[in-house]
C-alpha cells in the first residue's frame, strides 16, 4: 500500500504546561504580573491604563495617546525618541475599547534607564503647541485616509450601531474632532486617565527582584484608586445597513451581535462553534465563500472579549458584483449549524487544532504572560485553560447544534456593508 | 547565536535542522527559490498564483489543510520577488504529518481544474483588496516600472496586469511546478524538540524518493545602470498629495548592501530620525515620512516616502529633502548616532530570534544566500559598519541620476 495516501499517525494535545507569572500587588486594585524565565536579554514591559477610546468624546482619548511621548518643558519629542532608541529600545502604543497600551521593548541592561525616560515624558507632558499640531495634523489625515477604506467604515459604523444605546461606547470620531486643538481637556484627560488611571504592569525580562521593584516604585504613582467601571448591557437593533462607495470594487461586511463575557458557562463551548464557522482556515465559511466560490481573498469570525460582556463578529471583503450572494451563503451557513449535526470527523479536527493552537499560545514567556493576561484582566485564573482543554476534548455535536440555535441566527444579527 | 545542522539527499534537498528542546511545537519551513522575479514578462503574477495552488491539493493527498488541522497545526505562505516560502506550525508529536504533506506537494500537486478556477478567483479578489481598493494601494504597480526597465522586478509579485492571472491555463501551471518545484531547487528546514538522527530518517522517508530534476539556470535580464533622473506624476482619488524616492541600491550578498540599510535606518526609520526631525517636526513639511529598503536579492531600491502637509508642494518637499542628503554624503555620522542605529539593530536582532519560526525562515534565507551560519554573523557584520563607509555609500546613492521619484497627487472625488 502506497504509504503517501494515509495520514501518519497523530496524538491529539492532552497536556499543556501553563506557567503562572509572579505577581505584585502595586496597590490594593493594579497588580505587576512579571514572567521572569526567559532565555535571552530581551525585555518587555506594558503598562495599561483606563483610557480606551470610550473613555471619552471627539477622539480624545486617541488624540492624547498619541500626544504621550509628544514633550516635556525640558525635552521635545524628537530628543526623547533620540534618548530610547539610543539605548535600542522601542516603544509600541496601542489603544482599544477599553484600554490604552505604553510598552517598551529592550534589552535588559536598558529596562531602567528607558523606563526613566518615559515616566519622565508622560509625567511632564507639556502639550507643547507645536507637538499638538503636528499630531492632529496627522491624524486629520489618516483620518481621511481611513474614510476611503471600507473596511474601516465598515469597523466604525458597526461599533456604532452594535453599541447604540451608550454614546461612550457609540461615538465614532469626526474629522472636526482634529480641527481646533482643546488643549484644557487633553490635560485633564492626561491628569484624570493616565497619572491616576494606571490598572496594571505586565513584565517579561530575566531581571533581579529589586529591579521589578523598582519599576513598580517607578509607574506605582499613577495607579487608579479604586476600581475601575465599565459599562454593559448595551441593546442594539438587528438590521442591514449599507454605507456606498461608488468607486469601489469590493464591500466590507460587518456582522455580528452581543454574547457574553469570557467568564459565562457557555464561553469555550461557543469558541468551538465559532472556530467550526470561521475561525481557522477550514472554516465553514473559508470552505465555502473562499474555497469553493472564490468570493473573497478571506473571511472570519470571532469573539471580542470586553469586561462586562463581549459580542460576535463575522468580517469580510468581497467583490462588490457577490455580496448579496455572500451573505445569502453566510446564512446558509448559520442555518446549516441549527439543523445539522456536526460529523464527528470534523468536530474531532476541530478539537485537535484547537488544542494545537492553545498549546502554541501557551509556548514560551512572551506568549504564556498574554495568555494568562487575557484572562486575569477578566477576574479568572489558570483553570479557565484546563476547563477549556476539558470542554473541547468533550463537546458533543448535539451541544454545538444548541449553541448555534441559541446565538447565530442570522435574523438577531445587524448587518453593516460599506463599498 | 541559532545552532543547526546540515545535510543533503541525493535528489539535491537542502536540508537544515534546528534543535530546540524547550518548546512544545515543531516548524516545517520549506523556502523555494522561486519568485516573480522568474516569471516570462507575459505571464506574471504566477508564482503567487502558484502559491495559492500548493494548498489545493497534492498528488496523493487530496486537501493540504485538514490533515494539518487534524495534528493541531497551522500553515501559511508568501511569495516576494525572489521568493516562495510555505510553512507548517504544529505539536512537534505530529510532526510527521507535515513532512507527509510538504513532501507530496514537492512530489506531484493534484492539478484539477476546479483548484485552479478558484484560486485565480481568489487571487483576483485579493487584487482588488489590495491594490485597488486601498487608497495609494496601486503605487509599487506604477513605482516598480519606473525604477526597473529591464529586471523582472519592473512587475509585483500580484503581477503587472490582472489580465495574465485571468489567462492562466492549467498548462501554464504545470510547467511552472515542473521546473520550480523540487528538491533541488529547494531548502527545507525542522526546528524543535527532535533530534538530528529522527530528522534524517523522517526526512529519508518522506523526501528521499522525489525524483531529482536540475536547478533552473536563473538568467536575468540585467538592469542597465541608470544614468538619467526619472518622475512620474499619477493623479488619484486620495486624501493627500503622497511621494515616493526611489534610489537604486546594491544587491542583497554585498556588505554595502547592510550598508544601505544603516543609511536608511538613519534617515527614517524612527521618531528621531533625521527626516522625520527635520521634514515633519521642524519644517512640518509632511504628515508622515518614512526610509527603508526593499530587501531584494537583486539590486534594490532603498525608498523615501511620506504624504504632504496641506498646502505643502511637491517642490518644496523636494528642495527640503535634497540637502538633508547631501548632509548624510558629505559629514561623517557621529559616533553618538552610529551606536544609536547599531544598538537598535541589536535588539532587534534579539528579538527576532525569540520566536522559533523566525529562526527556520532566517536560517532557510541565509542558506539561499550560500551559508545559513550567515544568521549568526549578521549582527557582526552590521556592528562592523564605519561612518566612512556610511558616506561613501550614501555618495553612491543619492545621486540625482539614480533617483525615480513617483507622485501621487490628491484629486477631490
Amino acid at each position: 500500500m502506497n504509504m503517501r495516501t494515509m495520514q501518519p499517525e497523530t496524538k491529539q494535545v492532552d497536556h499543556i504546561s501553563f506557567v503562572k507569572p509572579q505577581i505584585f500587588d502595586v496597590t490594593q486594585h493594579v497588580k505587576l504580573l512579571w514572567m521572569k524565565e526567559v532565555p535571552n536579554d530581551t525585555v518587555r514591559l506594558d503598562l495599561f491604563f483606563d483610557a480606551g477610546i470610550t473613555r471619552g468624546n471627539k477622539s480624545i482619548p486617541a488624540i492624547v495617546h498619541s500626544l504621550l511621548l509628544s514633550g516635556t518643558k525640558e525635552f521635545s519629542s524628537v530628543e526623547i525618541h533620540e534618548k530610547i532608541d539610543a539605548l535600542g529600545g522601542f516603544l509600541d502604543t496601542d489603544i482599544s475599547f477599553e484600554n490604552a497600551v505604553v510598552s517598551i521593548y529592550c534589552l535588559r541592561e536598558h529596562i531602567r534607564q528607558i523606563s526613566n525616560i518615559v515616566a519622565d515624558a508622560i509625567q511632564g507632558l507639556a502639550f507643547r503647541e507645536t507637538e499638538v499640531e503636528d499630531v492632529l495634523r496627522s491624524m486629520r489625515q489618516q483620518f481621511a485616509v481611513n474614510q476611503q477604506k471600507v473596511k474601516y467604515v465598515a469597523q466604525q459604523q458597526f461599533r456604532k450601531y452594535l453599541f447604540a444605546s451608550n454614546a461612550d461606547y457609540s461615538t465614532i470620531s469626526e474629522e472636526s474632532d482634529y480641527d481646533e486643538p482643546a488643549v484644557l481637556a487633553y490635560k485633564k484627560y492626561w491628569r484624570e486617565h493616565y497619572l491616576e488611571g494606571l490598572t496594571r504592569i505586565t513584565l517579561v525580562g530575566d531581571l533581579e527582584v529589586d529591579e521589578v521593584d523598582a519599576l513598580i516604585d517607578l509607574f506605582g504613582k499613577w495607579a487608579v484608586d479604586g476600581k475601575v467601571q465599565h459599562a454593559g448591557d448595551f441593546k442594539f437593533q438587528a438590521q442591514r445597513i449599507d454605507f456606498p462607495k461608488n468607486d469601489a470594487v469590493q464591500c466590507a461586511v460587518r456582522m455580528g451581535r452581543f454574547l457574553f463575557p469570557k467568564s459565562h458557562p457557555d464561553y469555550i463551548d461557543f469558541q468551538v462553534l465559532n472556530t467550526i464557522l470561521g475561525d481557522y482556515f477550514g472554516s465553514r465559511l473559508m470552505s465555502n465563500i473562499r474555497e469553493d466560490k472564490g468570493y473573497t481573498y478571506g473571511i472570519g469570525s470571532g469573539v471580542m472579549d470586553m469586561n462586562k460582556t463581549g459580542y460576535f463578529v463575522i468580517v469580510t471583503e468581497v467583490g462588490k458584483e457577490v455580496l448579496d450572494l455572500t451573505l445569502h451563503e453566510i446564512k446558509f451557513e448559520l442555518e446549516r449549524l441549527q439543523n445539522e449535526l456536526v460529523s464527528d470527523d470534523e468536530l474531532d479536527l476541530v478539537k485537535n487544532y484547537m488544542l494545537g493552537q492553545l498549546l502554541k499560545s501557551a509556548d514560551g514567556p512572551y506568549a504564556m504572560l498574554d495568555m494568562y493576561n487575557s484572562v486575569d484582566m477578566y477576574g479568572l485564573t489558570l483553570e479557565f485553560y484546563d476547563d477549556a482543554i476539558q470542554k473541547i476534548k468533550e463537546i458533543s455535536p448535539a451541544r454545538v447544534q444548541e449553541l448555534a440555535r441559541q446565538y447565530l441566527n442570522f435574523e438577531d444579527f445587524l448587518i453593516i456593508t460599506a463599498g | 547565536m541559532i545552532a543547526f545542522n546540515r545535510f543533503k539527499l541525493e535528489n539535491g534537498l537542502t536540508v537544515l535542522h534546528h534543535f530546540d528542546p524547550t518548546t512544545p511545537m515543531a516548524v516545517v519551513n520549506t523556502l523555494y527559490d522561486v519568485g516573480a522575479r522568474d516569471e516570462s514578462e507575459e505571464k506574471t503574477g504566477f508564482a503567487h498564483l502558484f502559491e495559492h495552488l500548493m494548498f489545493g491539493g497534492s498528488v496523493n493527498i487530496p486537501d493540504f489543510d485538514s490533515p494539518l488541522q487534524r495534528a493541531g497545526g497551522e500553515s501559511n505562505a508568501f511569495t516576494s520577488n525572489d521568493i516562495t516560502n510555505y510553512y507548517d506550525v504544529l505539536p512537534v508529536q505530529n510532526i510527521e504529518t507535515a513532512l507527509w504533506l510538504e513532501s507530496d506537494r514537492m512530489l506531484s500537486l493534484a492539478f484539477t481544474p476546479k483548484s485552479l478556477e478558484v484560486q485565480r478567483n481568489v487571487v483576483i479578489e485579493e487584487f482588488k483588496q489590495r491594490y485597488l481598493n486601498q487608497p495609494y494601494g496601486d503605487v509599487w504597480l506604477e513605482l516598480r516600472p519606473l525604477a526597473y526597465k529591464k529586471h523582472p522586478y519592473k512587475w509585483a509579485t500580484i503581477g503587472k496586469n490582472i489580465q495574465h492571472i485571468e489567462d492562466a491555463t492549467m498548462d501554464d501551471v504545470k510547467a511552472f511546478f515542473k521546473a520550480h518545484y523540487h528538491p533541488a531547487n529547494a531548502i527545507l528546514c525542522i526546528a524543535g524538540n527532535i533530534s538530528l538522527e529522527e530528522t534524517r530518517r523522517l526526512v529519508d522517508k518522506w523526501y528521499g524518493d522525489i525524483p531529482a530534476s536540475l536547478k533552473p539556470e536563473r538568467i536575468l535580464p540585467k538592469e542597465p545602470v541608470q544614468k538619467e533622473y526619472r518622475e512620474l506624476t499619477i493623479e488619484r482619488k486620495v486624501p493627500s498629495d503622497a511621494f515616493y524616492y526611489c534610489f537604486k541600491m546594491p544587491e542583497r550578498k554585498s556588505f554595502e548592501y547592510y550598508v544601505t540599510d544603516i543609511i536608511s535606518d538613519a534617515l527614517g526609520r524612527e521618531k528621531s530620525s533625521r527626516l522625520y526631525s527635520g521634514l515633519k517636526k521642524e519644517l512640518k513639511l509632511v504628515t508622515s515620512i518614512n526610509a527603508y529598503i526593499t530587501g531584494s536579492m537583486d539590486e534594490g531600491l532603498l525608498i523615501i516616502d511620506g504624504k504632504l502637509s496641506d498646502g505643502v508642494s511637491f517642490e518644496e518637499l523636494d528642495a527640503a529633502l535634497w540637502p538633508l542628503l547631501e548632509v548624510i554624503k558629505k559629514d561623517l555620522m557621529s559616533e553618538a548616532e552610529t551606536s544609536k542605529l547599531l544598538n537598535k539593530i541589536r535588539t532587534v536582532k534579539e528579538f527576532q530570534e525569540q520566536g522559533l519560526l523566525n529562526r527556520a525562515m532566517n536560517l532557510c534565507m541565509y542558506e539561499l544566500l550560500g551559508d545559513a551560519n550567515g544568521v549568526n554573523e549578521e549582527n557582526n557584520l552590521y556592528q562592523s559598519i564605519t561612518a566612512q563607509q556610511m558616506k561613501v555609500v550614501a555618495n553612491q546613492l543619492f545621486k540625482k541620476e539614480n533617483t525615480s521619484l513617483l507622485r501621487v497627487k490628491s484629486i477631490k472625488e
